[in-house]
């Protein structure tokens, strides 16, 4: 496939590696670098001033031998991988740690982290299983204390005052990568599905302030770049965890191209704007929980499916890929009810099951290429 | 299920006849169930529930809990199996009687709930948990219909069998279905595939994470007020408050003797051990607590084990003291037995039974419904594969010291992902504190993984590597 724009290379050099560059400057100018791990978080909490979200990741992880001690080998290894990278020492400049009790794994990966390295900060947050009233209630809770607990620790301002003003710059983030998203809808788009999500790794893990120029240099030119022509089908990425770009470059090297991403990395519905209207907290709580892509979210199969089917038209694709980590419950149960779904509703849907890491490119090809003369591309 | 490698103790001709006679009392109440449900209707549900043929090979489970076992031990071990076999076709008798009265609910539910509201709580995991006690390939059927419908073999074979049953149209179809976010992912999201396979109406109660303080009390206690009024609107039961205390007072004396009898089984030697104490409680007190059954057995066990210790204990030669973590190993419950048999080891606890029993405050229905919360929250498995980490070390160095135990066996399920990602941190923090540990590999439900020739040798290795006992002859 020809690809009429390349990533800025600051964009490759923060995806291959696992902390970003920007980290640093941020650092070298007193900010702390709050490490999370899971979408549930709320980013404009922890970009207060003084302060900044890093999603953390493991890229290149070669093997978790030191994870898989303490984890056992039946873990998901996303969550394997962030601890060997931990254990590794990795992560030492991070400044504090921020969870969610989102799936057993990552529960276990917050007792296991703490246990291991005692954190000078670190904090789970109990995130409701259901987006009821009672649970936004709950959930605004939660975030009130963690922002308490971070104004202590960190000496900084969460008040709602500081809160607005994180959401508006958040928002400008989220409205950049919405252009960018809306690139991909067009018959041609200028971006393949790797570039976008090189993008969102890059942007989820530096501080949002200090990557968006970057953003929107690449911005400029994906706009009046001409697309991508050669392309045999157009694809929806939905399913769990996938922060590797290089996933979805073998995809794409089957000559599929990845138009759209639900799943707990990409940007639907994670781009989707943040209210800037009323208590922050409560925007902050009911945005997080109205995350329903997760299939932790126990109610919302149907809408789920909905959802997916909703963005599959949306970004006019000929098939879904479902892929999902091995060895998370969740989407372990859920995908083949999911998959039934889905055919019922006439969506061609190919399921993969990954490692963090990847492996045998050969084999993940040749299913996509299966999975594309199934449609007739 | 296999008792070839329990040794037959010597019995007098009078203690066989007792067993005899619990054995025989078992059958009379699947007889019984039969002619009360109607025998072509019997007929009907054993041609559409195959699994419901396990219960006639139920004299397994009582051979396996006496044969090595003498005196009252032996007797109250077939009386608590009798008990419990009542106790099911009682609750199957519901099933097949009252459908439209059935509510489905997931095992970590409060039944006291549904019991209230004149309806039939069915716990959907009874039949995971139940039938590989009588027969350990009891599940594999259903495992693998559920992996052949695309589950991962990874996933718990609990929740696979449940799902499996549902998949393969076996498990009677209930009114409602009433489920939470417990214990774990995999249980949690069996709920998806039961709820579209039986096309019922299905309410999820949401339980923090973190339980130990009034505020999670109230966020789950409103839950359960919701899931009252969903209820009633779903299905013909209305809640009478009146009842609800009743069971719930039912349930705070059912505690006291239990209560008592752990004060009991922390003596030298235990007056009381095995599958009285685990399979009693998981059946009169998860499955169905608040129940005049539930008390009368827990008495019963209390006075059976007052009489146990005037006779020198439940086993002559206690060596060992252990606790059995984790859900029991379903496919191979003569473990327990065995282990007394061979090394003098008697299991006193374990993690279904091990549960926080905070009593209820029956005052009004507020202070009803957050009882039953912290009964749930602080209930066994909940608080050890849910809760943070600290909740499974602390209750399990507490339960060490209070029944004064040797060591402690990790029942280590491999599709149990919560405990497996604990057992690094288990081994560390046992290592520190200097108590034995053996953590038994093996899949609860399913004997292909692990077979219970190779859990024995587990066991067998442990104790005379680690603890340097002499097997008996
Ligand atoms: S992929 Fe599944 S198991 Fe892994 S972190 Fe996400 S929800 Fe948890
Ligand atoms: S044994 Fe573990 S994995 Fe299985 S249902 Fe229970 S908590 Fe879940």
């Amino acid at each position: 496939m020809k690809q009429p724009v390349s990533l800025p290379r600051l964009i490759n050099d923060i995806v291959d590696s696992p902390i970003s560059p920007l980290v640093d400057k941020a650092q070298e100018a007193d900010r702390k670098a709050i490490a999370y791990t899971c979408s549930f978080v709320p980013e404009p909490l922890l970009n207060v001033e003084g302060l900044f979200g890093v999603r953390v990741r493991a890229p290149g992880v070669s093997g978790t031998p030191m994870a898989d001690t303490y984890l056992s080998n039946v873990i998901c290894s996303t969550v394997r991988s962030i601890l060997e990278f931990v254990l590794e020492g990795t992560f030492s400049s991070i400044n504090g740690w921020v969870f969610t009790a989102s799936c057993d794994h990552m529960r276990r990966l917050y007792d296991n982290l703490d246990y291991l390295e005692h954190p000078d900060f670190i904090h789970i947050l109990d995130v409701p299983h259901k987006r009821s009233e009672a649970a936004v209630q709950w959930m605004r809770e939660e975030l009130s204390m963690l922002a308490e607990k971070l104004a202590d620790k960190f000496n900084v301002v969460t008040d709602d005052a500081a809160l607005s003003r994180a959401i508006d710059a958040h928002n400008e983030y989220l409205a950049l990568m919405r252009d960018i998203s809306d690139l991909r809808k067009r018959d041609h788009p200028p971006l393949t599905g790797a570039m976008f999500q090189a993008l969102i790794a890059a942007a989820s893990s530096s501080p949002t302030d200090l990557i968006i120029p970057h953003l929107r240099v690449f911005y400029e030119t994906a706009r009046n770049a001409p697309g991508i022509d050669d392309y045999r089908a157009r694809l929806l990425m939905a399913g769990s965890h996938c922060d590797d770009p290089h996933y979805i470059r073998v995809i794409e090297s089957t000559g599929a191209l990845v138009v759209g991403d639900r799943t707990c990395t990409g940007s639907i519905p994670a781009l989707a704007p943040i209210d800037d209207e009323g208590d922050p907290l409560t925007v902050l709580a009911r945005r997080s929980l109205s995350n329903i892509s997760c299939p932790r979210m126990m109610e919302e199969f149907d809408t789920r499916v909905e959802e997916i089917i909703a963005a599959a038209k949306e970004f006019r694709v000929d098939g879904v890929v479902l892929e999902t980590m091995k060895f998370c419950d969740t989407w372990g149960v859920e995908a083949s009810p999911m998959i039934n779904a889905l055919r019922k509703a006439k969506i061609p849907v190919l399921r993969l099951e990954r490692e963090y890491s990847l492996g045998s490119e050969g084999q993940l090809q040749t299913r996509v290429q299966a999975f594309m003369e199934s449609m007739g591309k | 299920m296999s008792i070839y490698d329990l040794k037959g103790a010597r019995v007098s001709p009078m203690e066989q006849a007792r067993t005899l006679y619990y054995k025989a009392e078992a059958y009379g109440h699947i007889a019984n169930m039969g002619l009360r449900v109607g025998p072509l209707t019997m007929l009907g549900h054993l041609r559409s529930k195959p699994w419901l043929k396990v219960l006639l090979d139920c004299g397994t489970l009582f051979d396996m809990s006496t044969k090595g076992r003498e005196g009252l031990y032996r007797q109250a071990s077939a009386m608590a199996l009798s008990r419990v076999v009542k106790a099911i076709t009682e609750t199957l008798e519901g099933v097949f009687t009252r459908p439209e009265y059935t509510v489905m609910h997931e095992d970590l539910v409060p039944p006291e709930i549904i019991y209230a509201m004149g309806l039939n709580p069915w716990m959907a995991e009874l039949l995971g948990i139940m039938g590989p006690l009588i027969r350990s390939d009891f599940a594999e059927r259903y495992i693998d219909v559920s992996e052949n419908a695309g589950t991962p073999p990874d996933i718990c074979s609990l929740p696979k069998a449940t799902m499996g049953l549902a998949l393969k149209g076996e498990m009677p179809r209930p009114a409602a279905i009433l489920t939470s976010n417990m214990p774990c992912d995999g249980g949690m999201s069996c709920y998806t595939v039961l709820e579209r396979e039986l096309n019922v109406p299905t309410f999820r109660l949401d339980v923090p994470y973190n339980f130990y303080d009034e505020r999670s009390t109230k966020y789950f206690a409103d839950e359960l007020f919701r899931a009252v009024k969903w209820l009633e609107a779903n299905t013909p039961g209305r809640m009478d408050w009146d009842r609800l205390k009743e069971i719930c007072d039912e349930r705070n004396r059912s505690v006291e003797y239990q209560m008592e009898l752990w004060d009991l089984i922390r003596e030298k030697p235990a007056p009381l051990a095995g599958e009285a104490l685990y399979l009693g409680h998981m059946i009169f007190m998860v499955a169905m607590p608040g129940r005049p059954a539930c008390t009368e057995y827990m008495k019963t066990m209390v006075d059976m084990a007052k009489r146990i210790r005037a006779e020198g204990g439940a086993l002559h030669n206690e060596r060992f003291r252990a606790a059995l973590w984790n859900p029991p190993t379903l496919v191979y419950p003569e473990l327990i037995a065995w282990a007394e048999q061979r090394y003098g080891v008697v299991t006193l606890m374990d993690m279904i039974s091990y549960n926080r029993h905070p009593y209820i405050d029956t005052k009004s229905p507020q202070t009803i419904m957050e009882g039953l919360s912290r009964i749930i929250m602080q209930g066994p498995m909940a608080r050890h594969t849910r809760g943070p980490q600290t909740n499974f070390f602390t209750d399990l160095f507490d339960l060490y010291e209070r029944f004064n135990l040797d060591m402690i066996w990790m029942a280590g399920h491999m599709g149990c992902k919560n405990t497996m990602a604990l057992n690094g941190m288990f081994r560390e923090k046992c290592r520190e504190r200097g108590i034995p540990l053996l953590i038994i590999q093996y899949d609860l439900s399913d004997t292909r993984v692990v077979s219970p020739a190779e859990i024995r040798k587990q066991a067998e290795g442990f104790m005379e590597t680690v603890i340097k006992a002499e097997p008996s002859k």
